[in-house]
């Protein structure tokens, strides 16, 4: 069973913010530790902009030691879109943060994700309208929620 | 040369499990569709260099660091597009002779 939650109007100065909001939702839904916000910066500091995985979309995420306590899934849309530093991505509006207990629970849900994101999932996160519809459509693209 | 075995393709990202398994998903949709026989597994980038696959698929960021690993290296920017994977493996798969 995955946690699945939403932020709307988020309003971030950076992709530090951008990146922390759409973590500090996980942690708020409780599928995530305190922690987990600022090991999902660190990756991008560590590892480069590269989770912006296409245009204008990031997926934020750290590894399960780091505070995963469940699979959880989330989407933040921003209020104004940020600069990654990504060479072809940028900007980023939408952010699918996601964490998991261990190496292989999530593999599921992300496989589901992925396949959801290739049929046009992103245009409909983009048209929701609202926090409820953003969650919503989430839902309905996540096997196990 | 035809290769008579799985070809073992690899695809790469920092953290090796959110980034790299939804490219592995994009490159199994990709690869069914040139109907070429394959096993994708997807890692991080200091995994990967222990490794010895056929092809490696990542962001330039990442290929950069292992561009010596395989005799395919593959550049993507969007992990999410499958027909542009697609024609970059129907033309380097067709350079090595194995489609």
């Amino acid at each position: 069973m995955a946690v699945v939650t939403a932020s709307d109007g988020v309003t971030a100065g950076t992709w530090e913010d951008a990146v922390r909001a759409a973590a500090a939702a996980l942690v708020a839904a409780g599928a995530a530790g305190e922690g987990y916000p600022g090991a999902c910066v660190r990756v991008v500091e560590e590892n480069g902009p590269y989770i912006v995985l296409t245009k204008g979309l990031a997926l934020v995420h750290a590894r399960p030691e780091e505070g995963g306590l469940a699979v959880g899934v989330g989407a933040t849309r921003l209020a104004a879109p940020v600069e990654f530093g990504h060479p072809d991505n940028d900007p980023v509006d939408l952010l699918l943060a996601f964490c998991t207990p261990d190496a292989d629970a999530h593999v599921g849900t992300l496989a589901g994700l992925a396949r959801a994101l290739s049929g046009g999932l992103t245009d409909r996160l983009r048209a929701a309208p609202g926090r409820d519809a953003l969650e919503r459509v989430l839902k309905e693209a996540v096997p196990d929620a | 040369m035809a290769l008579d075995r799985q070809l073992e393709i690899l695809a790469v990202c920092g953290v090796g499990m959110g980034s790299s398994l939804m490219l592995r998903m994009t490159a199994e949709d990709a690869l069914r569709s040139l109907g070429v026989d394959a096993r994708v597994e997807n890692t991080d980038v200091s995994t990967a260099r222990g490794m010895t696959p056929d092809v490696v698929i990542g962001q330039g960021m990442h290929t950069a660091e292992i561009a010596d690993l395989a005799p395919v290296v593959i550049t993507i920017s969007d992990f999410l597009d499958k027909e542009g994977l697609e024609a970059q493996l129907r033309e380097r798969l067709t350079e090595q002779g194995w489609l």
